[in-house]
């Protein structure tokens, strides 16, 4: 096996391209995820994230372009790739048959390595029975112990495909608790997260980068901090309406009477000088979540938030 | 030590958490010699990332502001600078320059700027007095 040089990307995909037939699922997607890095990867349903999953695990193989992992091809060398990555899709399934406990052995087995202290943990934090079926399990235990069973081989990689969606608002803070604290626990800069999710909100403190994919491509790719402090939502209400005002570089949200609500991108200095320029009454400036910029930059222009 | 987060501020995350920290210190809410909490389980109960907390702690530890004991925990350190005081007050100038720009901004005359900054000076002593830290 090749040995990673610490500038290896965890995750590196170039120009990939994967078509069902005449449909461009994903067509010429680039993105790189460094180690350590908790990576965001947000899309409408049907934007190609799933897909784009499936050729980086060798589920799907990819029509042109590649999706290496740790630097390897996960079609030539899928066993070492597998061997340091776990992965929780949307819809867990597991045999019906098997207990929890059952369950947890029969993951186990496919591991080097499994941390027993951390299963123990876990399941006493989830309240899980192990003597209980995994048929018997609802949606939020089934999705539980799949985090279980990703996190106790403590993979250098965790890839989690829209972890989140249909569970409570208790078991998903739960979730995202456990991601934080006992996955990142040890070598966080050998923890790498890669999660598909257009739950964004959930995710927010978590995410240090993200790439937004729309049909198939990377239309914007950011690191969080940078983000937040480029997109801009401003309020301003004058004494009178401002007539001529100049708002280029600039993307209006509403004007009405004496108030405006704009959004900007990277130049807030600027518009903000020339409607202070206009002595509003009121004048204020907030960051953007992440949420509102993937809403913001899928959104039509003109279209109003 | 209570930690109030915002996404909407635009401010880094952990540039906020460094300033509240900041905050206590000077409020007399953290005193010399007390813990700051630890990086685990103060980041699942703010659900943000460990590296942001960890980076954090390491901004306040390189203004001296916290330090770490090996094995223990960081710790609020007895207020010390490393700089000399003339390259401590242009540090401040630059920060005060920007409160004064926000008071053109806000019609806010120079003497009722000059009250406001006493009137902080005053409620900063008040909440170190009460916290029992003159």
């Amino acid at each position: 096996m090749k040995l990673m040089s610490p500038e290896t990307p965890v995750i590196e995909i170039k120009n990939l391209v994967r078509r069902y037939g005449r449909t461009d699922a994903v067509n010429g997607l680039n993105l790189r995820v460094e180690a350590g890095r908790c990576y965001g990867f947000f899309g409408r349903n049907g934007a190609g994230k799933t897909t784009t999953i499936k050729c980086l695990l060798n589920l799907l193989r990819p029509t042109t372009g590649e999706a290496k992992l740790f630097g390897l091809s996960p079609a030539r060398h899928e066993v070492s790739v597998k061997s340091r990555l776990a992965y929780v899709p949307d819809q867990v399934a597991f045999y019906p048959w098997m207990t929890v406990r059952d369950t947890l052995d029969y993951c186990a087995s496919f591991r080097a390595h499994w941390n027993r202290d951390t299963e123990g943990a876990l399941v006493g934090q989830f309240r899980l029975d192990t003597r209980q079926k995994t048929s018997h399990l609802s949606k939020g235990q089934r999705t539980q112990l799949a985090l279980i069973t990703a996190i106790c081989p403590e993979p250098e990689l965790l890839v989690l495909d829209e972890p989140t969606s249909g569970l409570d608002p208790i078991v998903r803070r739960e979730f995202i608790q456990t991601v934080i604290g006992a996955y990142q626990e040890g070598e966080p800069g050998r923890r790498t997260v890669f999660v598909s999710t257009h739950l964004i909100s959930e995710f927010e403190g978590l995410i240090d980068e993200f790439t937004i994919i729309e049909a198939g491509r990377d239309v914007l790719t950011l690191q969080a901090d940078v983000a937040r402090e480029r997109y801009q939502k401003i309020y301003a209400r004058f004494e009178t309406e401002p007539a001529g005002i100049d708002l280029a570089g600039a993307r209006v949200l509403r004007q009405q009477g004496r108030e405006i609500e704009l959004v900007v991108n990277g130049n807030a200095g600027d518009v903000l000088d020339r409607l202070k320029a206009r002595s509003p009454e009121t004048l204020t400036a907030e960051a953007l979540s992440l949420e509102e910029i993937f809403v913001t930059t899928l959104q039509p222009e003109g279209a109003v938030a | 030590m209570r930690f109030q987060l915002s996404f909407k501020s635009g401010k880094p995350v952990y540039l906020q958490l460094v300033d509240q920290v900041k905050a206590a210190a000077a409020s007399g809410a953290m005193r010399p010699g007390e813990p700051l909490p630890s990086i685990r389980p103060l980041a699942e109960e703010l659900r943000v990332n460990r590296n942001t907390v960890a980076k954090a702690y390491a901004e306040l530890e390189s203004q001296r502001v916290i330090e770490t004991v090996a094995g223990k925990g960081c710790f609020i350190r007895a207020t010390s600078s490393p700089f000399k005081k003339d390259v401590r007050l242009k540090l401040l100038a630059s920060e005060i320059d920007e409160a004064v720009v926000e008071a053109h901004h806000l019609q806010i005359a120079r003497p009722d700027f000059l009250r406001l900054a006493e009137d902080r000076f005053d409620a900063f002593q008040d909440k170190r007095a009460r916290a029992g830290n003159p």
